[in-house]
């Protein structure tokens, strides 16, 4: 019953984000519109892809790192990313897909820097040198990308800035095919962690004697988290609070589970966000808002009733 | 645009080049007092002879009102007109450098009205050196902000006829509009420019007609799919380099979805002549309407 809701809410709000958008397109002539094929399709399936790797990703970093308040970008990945974008557009990087590449390689640089410090505590990544490792290099990335925002012409950079707020206007039907063949590796890793992740919530040593390969298993998450991070982050941006809240949400719903949280943070995230964009795109029509600050003001009030609800029961 | 109108702008050119020499009046202006951009009041005791303007625009116009000999301070971004290159760098501007600025010991800073310039300008009247606020966005701003730099620099009569070639191109009424324009300024998000702006105004004077006119603000975020509905002509994209290449956002599968970039209908403006108002706007308008015409 409650999958069935969820599952109904995912194609409730696709079908709303394809109908509704600026212009005004007669419900007869959507099937033939340019705009709703190369624009308004991808573009909810995109925030779709997005707003559900971003739900997974939190959802695993906040049971690696045992942490409510873990969220996609504690770990440095949108310092690494924003980097990555104002250096692509302060060098003038040509080609029209410098910007998204060259935050992709960003967050991908601070994936492996804090990997690589977090190492320093051992091979099991302790959650904590990971935390202060993420904080630290995102705190890095931060002071270049200002530097270099300080030091060259300003208005393009501004630009930058707007970007890393997040978005979705680019998304066509390239993004989305390049995220539907990258997606399915990091996800069904993390998948296939949801046992050991279940455990590793007893603490390591329980978990060890139950089976699961601590060290392994903190790696294969971090790994994966990252990965769907680093690809939402790169083609939209940094879009905040569906990664933290709708994992919490999940939980107060369906459980602690992971074999079923998981599934349910990915469609909650991308009915989210989905919701959110459609939103951002037709709320103040021709003018666009920025999608992060739509998730937050629909986010944060749903999951206040949520956790009361929760409390209460 | 018609030929009539092209022999306007040039005749309005002709008068601003023959008024400027003429007019000056070295005698000193006792005192001069203006009420600036931000609503203060500057008070000067004599006509500033040592000014650094931290705001592309206020450079140009400073040269334009005949003051270019008293500016003894710029920022990296004030290259025009020519003779600004050998003026002294005080920073870039995004955040003043006080220090530099107060070492060329200036008798007026020009500022551009914006909030991170707040600081600096407290810092200023802490060390005592007086501060003009200016808001130049659309050509009024010019015309209004060029008799203000006159009077405050010693040469109130230039700067009066520089407004008044401004004022005679913005009452001029403008012609039917030919074409349907969109200024894209950014792409990722894509950003365009509304009708606050005095790109909208040069636009509309020389016979192009912005799709998004209806914006009040100088630039917002838009959604892709208003551009594409709203289905300009052509879209124009300042260029800051004099080669003119495709923009890349123009190669991107979503842009594709609007027809003027499928179809490769890209003006490209000049930035030296259309990135920021400037009193040149009659030449700024002959050269737009020059563009459309070869556009179409």
């Amino acid at each position: 019953m409650k999958w069935g809701g969820l599952v109904g809410a995912a194609l409730l709000t696709l079908t709303l984000a394809v109908v509704l958008g600026p212009t005004r397109i007669p419900l007869g002539e959507l099937a033939g519109s340019e705009i709703v094929r190369d624009l308004r399709v991808p573009r909810a399936l995109l925030g779709f892809l997005v707003g559900g790797s971003l739900a997974v990703s939190g959802a695993g970093l906040q049971a690696l790192v045992r942490n409510p308040l873990a969220d996609p970008f504690l770990l440095g990945l949108s310092g690494g990313a924003g980097l990555g974008a104002v250096g692509a557009i302060a060098l003038r990087l040509p080609g029209p897909w410098a910007l998204p590449i060259a935050a992709f390689a960003g967050a991908l640089a601070a994936m492996a820097l804090v990997y690589r410090l977090a190492l320093v505590s051992g091979a099991a990544l302790d959650p904590r040198v990971l935390l202060l490792a993420g904080v630290v290099v995102g705190s890095f990335a931060a002071a270049i990308t200002t530097a270099i925002v300080s030091l060259s012409e300003a208005e393009q950079l501004r630009n930058a800035f707007l970007w890393l707020w997040g978005g979705l206007s680019g998304a066509s039907w390239t993004t989305v095919g390049v995220l539907a063949v990258y997606l399915p590796l990091p996800l069904l890793l993390l998948l296939g962690s949801a046992r050991s992740l279940d455990l590793m919530a007893l603490g390591d040593e329980p978990a060890g004697y139950l089976g699961a390969d601590v060290t392994r298993v903190r790696r294969r998450v971090y790994l994966a988290a990252s990965l769907l991070t680093a690809a939402a982050v790169a083609v939209s941006g940094v879009i905040g609070f569906v990664g933290l809240i709708i994992p919490h949400a999940g939980r107060m719903g369906w459980g602690h589970r992971h074999r079923t949280l998981l599934p349910v943070s990915f469609l909650g995230g991308g009915v989210l966000l989905v919701l959110a964009d459609t939103l951002a795109r037709t709320a103040v029509a021709p003018r666009e808002l920025p999608v992060g600050i739509v998730t937050a003001l629909i986010g944060v009030p749903v999951f206040a009733l949520l956790l009361r609800r929760w409390v209460r029961a | 645009m018609g030929r009539s109108s092209l022999r306007r702008w040039t005749a309005a050119l002709l008068i601003l080049g023959a008024c400027a020499p003429r007019h000056r009046h070295p005698r000193l202006v006792r005192a001069p007092s203006v009420t600036d951009d931000a609503g203060r009041t500057v008070t000067l005791a004599a006509p500033a002879q040592r000014v650094v303007s931290l705001a592309p625009s206020s450079t140009e116009l400073l040269f334009a009102v005949g003051a270019g000999r008293q500016v003894v301070g710029r920022t990296t971004w004030c290259r025009y007109p020519p003779a600004a290159l050998s003026v002294p760098v005080v920073g870039d501007g995004l955040e003043p450098n006080i220090e530099s600025v107060a070492a060329v010991h200036p008798d007026l800073v020009v500022l551009y009205r914006s909030p991170s310039n707040g600081a600096a300008l407290t810092q200023l009247e802490q060390l005592g050196i007086p501060a003009v606020v200016l808001r130049q966005d659309r050509l009024e701003d010019v015309a209004r902000d060029a008799r203000l730099l006159g009077t405050l620099t010693g040469h109130p009569a230039v700067g009066d006829s520089v407004a008044q070639t401004l004022d005679v191109v913005t009452a001029g009424r403008p012609p039917v509009a030919h074409v349907h324009i969109a200024y894209v300024v950014w792409d990722s998000p894509p950003i365009v420019i509304g009708a606050g702006s005095f790109l909208d105004q040069l636009g509309t004077l020389a016979g192009a007609q912005n799709v998004f006119h209806d914006l009040r603000p100088a630039s917002a975020p838009v959604s892709l799919e208003s551009l594409a509905s709203r289905n300009p002509d052509v879209i124009a994209v300042v260029d800051d380099s004099s080669a003119a290449a495709t923009p890349s956002f123009a190669q991107r599968p979503e842009w594709k979805a609007v027809p003027a970039v499928r179809a490769g209908r890209i003006l490209h403006l000049p930035g030296d002549l259309f990135g920021r108002p400037s009193p040149r706007a009659a030449q700024a308008i002959a050269a737009f309407a020059r563009l459309l015409n070869t556009a179409k």
